[in-house]
């Protein structure tokens, strides 16, 4: 059973009710505050009042009536459906508002169309690639920072707390120009695609070295000693007895460093790189069309960045299998 | 205190102290930063011996038998192991742990492998057994402590007292000389007692060599073949079970049991 | 910039250090020669000097003058887009040889870069919203402006403009504005469309920016006539005068034979090469 805040469901009878009066409510307030009346919600009230008393107070108040009845009506219908029903058809709704947000813009799709096959197979492309080399490297930085961090030696341990401390504290973009810029001055010269890659994955490796540093500690000590204690060696202890129970803690806040990571690649544009930004920003800049380049990106970074979920959720349930009774 | 019937057990006077040293304490003194918690203990071992550890809480007693395969580290004296020394050597440390077996009060099983594999990790590790010969050896002594239909389980799924039985078999998985207990009963519900203390009077009766450290007095008093008190990290009384019981010597020793026995 | 796998096994070597050529005397120049190829960093958004084109490849006017240079010096071509900040900043460690990317030759740049030829002028003009009620360039004073930071648009409208060429016409600075808006990766032009006054009241931008802008169908106009006329150089890294040299022939010859204005006219409609 979940745990959740809330002890009902609100599927049926008084709750439901005032649930569906509580969302009416807020519609109403957001709606007359926004002075809805002014825009397309009040131009489907335009039979029933005429156009100064639409624009007055009088009709910023019935448009906002009418947006909470709405709202009432249709989250009363919606309360009465099974739980993973509402939830699925209000992600739906609200994915779906937001497109038709997006084309009320008046956007030029014959522009998107035509930009749209190179904004994938080289924007896309580029991001996914440099995305997915710099995780398995930021992984890697992980893991061995944690393992220095925690390793008992002053050595190490000192080493490890100045990369966290340093890459966690410098801001990505500074990051990635010092790496861009500053390594030539001492005679490496690296590509912007290298760069981008050294970037991101020294940084995120950086935030990912105190996820795993926590999740390893996060294991009684108990497990350590009883590991001790039948004479396992201390890295035997570590890969086999640790590390997996870690995992089900690191594997969450590492899914979310993740979808972040692919989502700051985008900076990478900054030094030439062609990913998916630098494409939008070109195009869009060339023909003076920004905005078209820009949703078609979101879109596409939203719906890569649902591909990695789903990953995480696959791993997560991979690592918990052993608690689940 | 919960009641338990174990039977009696015959054996023959003095039949320890006529066998070899298992484990030698020679002055152990060791310190938590300023807190003095073993204060100059000598004790030792005889192969075969059980001894049930008791004293109250804060006393000293768990830290003593952690001592012995090093899962803390003593600051002054000598702990031999059947003849090895304990010092800051990986290798002896290696060595004392193969011979010593050790239950913990909250197990400790691995959550995420199951009880077969909780069993076989060890020996295919450090031991170097094939797969097939650890799980063998690990259905054997799943069967000693009675829950072989459970190997494929994983410790989540199991009751404590079948965990703790489980923790057991794992150690003799080992095949370790020594057995170490620390309060291998104190988490578990009272129905489940029974059971683990039943498994440790039939390794008692194998004649391994068990420091036990406990507040099962019924089974101090029938198990034991001496049984040592302790309070403010020194050793305060020992002796065996019937004359420590009956006719206690010293005035704290007298309170404890009071407090222990008394309800 | 194209080459895929190449960028994958350049990542696999990642920290391998690549061998510095720090500019000597004829360092770039014999690099150029002997790699058969010349790397040129340039723009990817500016319309109609180097832009991606509906083939999705670079095309422009900076575009084809770096093909015809490299076509002189007997090479290949390859482009790289940095980014104008980077590009800007000089010390290119031979990355590319020479930026050809409409840079106009100020004394502040001159300072990390060398420019050895101007190859053509454009000239500065002021778009406002088409429903404007600005009738002349000076009704603009005390209105919000829109440039590109650090551009010679911006240097222009602070009064601080000073452009290091020869043949260069002389110029006053005709306006005074109330706020200067910076722009990067937004564009200004968009800024501007959404009506006057609403975040902006005009842009100076280069004229063909502008024309390219109203044939786009966006809703501005030039106002006036231009503002200042800019040279627009090529330009190399720091100390390699022998390559500046070269390249100041080729241009100079693409001007006599007339190629260079054969150039403007097929990408700016114009020519404006030619010094008025």
């Amino acid at each position: 059973m979940k745990t959740s805040i809330f002890t009902t469901s609100f599927q049926r009878g008084k709750p439901r009710l005032k649930a569906a009066l509580v969302f009416g409510a807020i519609a109403f307030v957001i709606a007359f505050a926004a002075a809805v009346n002014t825009g397309i919600v009040g131009e489907l009230l335009r039979p029933a009042m005429s156009e100064a008393v639409l624009v007055g107070l009088w009709g910023r108040f019935a448009v906002a009536l009418v947006v909470g009845i709405l709202c009432f009506g249709g989250c009363y219908g919606l309360l009465g459906l099974p739980h993973r029903v509402q939830s699925w058809s209000v992600w739906a709704g609200l994915a779906l508002s937001a497109l038709l947000l997006f084309y009320s813009f008046d956007l030029s799709y014959e522009f998107i169309e035509r930009k749209l096959p190179f904004l994938l197979t080289q924007g896309a492309f580029t991001t996914i690639y440099v995305s997915a080399i710099s995780i398995v490297l930021a992984f890697t930085f992980a893991m061995l920072g944690a393992t220095a961090k925690l390793s008992g030696i002053a050595i190490l341990e000192g080493v490890g707390a100045f990369y966290t401390s340093y890459f966690r504290g410098v801001p990505l973009l500074v990051q990635l120009f010092l790496i861009y810029l500053g390594l030539p001055q001492i005679g490496l010269v690296i590509d912007p695609v290298p760069a981008a890659i050294a970037a991101l994955s020294l940084v995120y490796g950086a935030y990912m070295t105190e996820i795993f540093r926590s999740g390893i500690q996060s294991i009684p000590r108990g497990q350590w000693e009883a590991a001790d204690a039948l004479g396992l060696q201390r890295m035997v202890t570590f890969k086999k007895v640790i590390l997996p129970q870690a995992m089900r803690v690191i594997v969450p806040p590492t899914g979310n460093q993740f979808i972040s990571m692919l989502k700051d690649s985008s900076l990478v544009s900054v030094v030439g790189v062609w990913d998916i930004m630098f494409i939008a920003r070109t195009q869009g800049r060339a023909d003076f069309k920004i905005l078209e380049m820009l949703i078609t990106a979101s879109i596409i970074y939203w719906l890569l960045s649902v591909v990695l979920e789903m990953v995480q959720h696959r791993i997560e349930a991979h690592y918990s299998k052993s608690v689940a009774r | 205190m919960t009641t338990m019937k174990v039977e009696h057990r015959d054996r023959p006077p003095g039949a320890a102290e006529a066998q070899q040293i298992a484990i030698q304490l020679v002055g152990v003194n060791k310190w938590f930063d300023d807190y003095h918690v073993l204060k100059d203990i000598d004790l030792s071992v005889y192969q075969g011996e059980r001894i049930v550890i008791c004293g109250p809480s804060g006393s000293g007693k768990s830290t003593l038998i952690r001592c012995i395969n090093r899962l803390e580290e003593h600051q002054r004296g000598s702990i031999f192991v059947e003849g090895t020394e304990l010092t800051s050597g990986l290798d002896n440390i290696h060595k004392v742990r193969s011979e010593v077996g050790m239950c913990f009060q909250h197990f400790n099983l691995f959550p995420h492998l199951t009880i077969l594999e909780n069993c076989t990790l060890a020996p295919m590790s450090v031991r170097s057994l094939s797969k097939q010969d650890a799980e063998q050896m690990a259905m054997r002594y799943l069967e000693k402590v009675k829950i072989p239909d459970q190997a494929n389980k994983y410790p989540a799924q199991l009751s404590g007292g079948q965990q703790q039985r489980v923790a057991i078999a794992r150690s003799l998985c080992m095949e370790p000389r020594i057995m170490l207990f620390d309060e291998p009963t104190s988490a578990l519900d009272p129905e489940m007692i029974k059971e683990v203390l039943d498994t440790m009077v039939e390794l008692a009766d194998e004649g391994m060599t068990m420091l036990c450290v406990t507040h099962e007095m019924g089974f101090a008093r029938r198990v034991a073949d001496r049984v040592i008190f302790m309070d403010e990290g020194q050793i305060i009384e020992e002796n065996a079970p019937a004359e420590f019981f009956d006719n206690p010597q010293n005035s704290r020793t007298r309170l404890f049991l009071s407090q222990v026995l008394g309800h | 910039m194209r080459s895929i796998i190449k960028k994958t096994l350049i990542c696999a070597g990642l920290m391998a250090a690549a061998i510095s050529t720090s500019s000597q005397a004829g360092k770039t120049l014999d690099a150029v020669l002997e790699d058969k190829m010349l790397v040129v960093g340039t723009n990817s958004d500016y319309r109609p000097n180097a832009f991606l084109g509906d083939r999705n490849e670079l095309e422009g006017f900076d575009i084809d003058v770096s093909r015809e240079v490299a076509k002189r010096l007997g090479v290949d071509v390859k482009f790289v887009t940095p980014g104008w900040e980077v590009m800007t900043a000089g010390r290119w460690q031979g990355r590319w040889h020479m930026v050809v990317g409409s840079m106009t030759p100020t004394t502040k740049r001159a300072e990390v870069l060398d420019f050895p030829a101007t190859y053509y002028f454009i000239p500065a003009g002021v778009a406002v919203h088409k429903n404007s009620s600005a009738k002349s360039i000076a009704d603009l004073n005390g209105k919000v402006f829109g440039v590109v930071s650090t551009s010679t648009y911006h240097r222009y409208l602070e009064h601080n403009l000073k452009i290091d060429a020869v043949g260069t016409p002389p110029f006053e600075y005709q306006i005074k504005p109330q706020e200067i808006r910076l722009y990067g990766d937004i564009n200004e032009f968009d800024d501007l469309s959404l009506g006057e006054g609403v975040r902006l009241d005009a842009v100076i931008q280069s004229v063909s920016v502008i024309n390219q802008a109203v044939s786009k169908g966006l809703p501005v106009k030039m106002l006036g006539d231009p503002v200042f006329y800019e040279p627009l150089a090529i330009a190399i890294d720091k100390g390699d005068a022998e390559f500046g040299e070269k390249v100041h022939a080729i241009i100079e010859d693409m001007k006599s034979d007339g190629t260079l204005v054969g150039l403007s006219r097929k990408w700016h409609g114009v020519d404006y090469v030619t010094v008025k």
